[in-house]
């Protein structure tokens, strides 16, 4: 894990209260993260308990009044990451696609300049279903940095810490992830028809 | 009005900083008065907000209940554990 904790000890009364006040408030959030991580709900549901029992068990290097969403989210983050490794050495996994591991990952592309086919309006007729699938259907780097920034507003700042990468990449990760869900969404539109 | 912009992409970074909350100030006054000029940056404008609009609003389901109680109980065996180890060992 590459998140600077260590065990520390502290009384049980008061880890139950710092994860009941600052914890469990966040576990709707988490519990999204994870699924479109795993599109899958009973492996979302895991990812969740394990993450929780992971922040339990470093609670003692949680510093109360700082923000416990970035510090479960980066702790969920690894986790996913973590097995996602384990997962993919066994010869039946899925595979997933990483953007990190190809060339052009966060460089400069030539993205459609003008997305002529997709309209605001469109957007907002879509169903919820849809555009999920359009974002799980994403690379999993890019579906991460989709959620944290336009699901759970978390800032560029938060993002870079929880992601474990330069303020400058979260800006050209993002930018470009999303140029890439507009073109799925743009494919949704032809299929199902809408103008 | 402008029918095409000559730096669309520039314009874009800067937009959905805008709407990231994460624009300077002179940027999105810079914006905000080039933006009735030029539709390519308008229509990206609405397409960018309401995107964000829409996962925010039509992608996250609530938690399933039972993920509560589950997590709880794991804690609570957590709990046992340690307070029949610590003192066992201390
Ligand atoms: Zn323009």
């Amino acid at each position: 894990m590459d998140v600077s904790v260590e065990e520390k000890i502290i009384p049980d009364y008061k880890a139950k209260e710092i994860f009941e006040k600052e914890f469990m408030p966040h576990l709707d959030a988490m519990y999204n993260f994870a699924l479109k991580l795993t599109a899958d709900e009973d492996d979302a549901q895991d990812l969740v308990q394990d993450t929780c029992v992971k922040a339990f068990r470093f609670i003692g290097s949680f510093e109360p009044g700082t923000y416990a969403k970035a510090w479960l989210f980066r702790i969920l983050k690894n986790n996913f990451i973590n097995d996602y490794r384990k997962k993919s050495r066994g010869p039946s996994k899925v595979e997933f696609e990483w953007v990190e591991q190809s060339i052009s990952s966060d460089e400069e592309y030539s993205e459609p300049a003008y997305f002529a086919d997709l309209h605001a309006e469109t957007v907002q007729d879509m169903m919820g279903d849809e555009i999920t699938a359009a974002i799980q259907s994403l690379p999993v780097d890019f579906r991460m940095i989709i959620i944290l920034c336009d699901l759970e507003e978390f800032s560029y700042e938060e993002m870079a810490k929880i992601l474990h990468i330069p303020i400058g990449t979260v800006r050209s990760r993002l930018h470009r992830a999303r140029a890439v869900l507009k073109e799925k969404l743009v494919e949704y539109a032809k299929k199902k028809g809408y103008h | 009005m402008k029918a095409s912009c000559e730096h669309h992409h520039e314009c874009m970074k800067v937009i959905q900083r805008i709407i990231d909350r994460e624009a300077t100030a002179e940027e999105e006054a810079a914006f905000l008065t080039n933006k009735d000029q030029c539709l390519p940056c308008q229509e990206g404008y609405a397409l960018e907000l309401s995107l964000k609009k829409a996962i925010q609003s039509k992608c996250s389901v609530p938690c399933p209940e039972q993920l509560f109680a589950k997590i709880r109980a794991k804690l609570f065996l957590l709990f046992i554990l340690i307070s029949i180890l610590i003192p066992l060992f201390c």
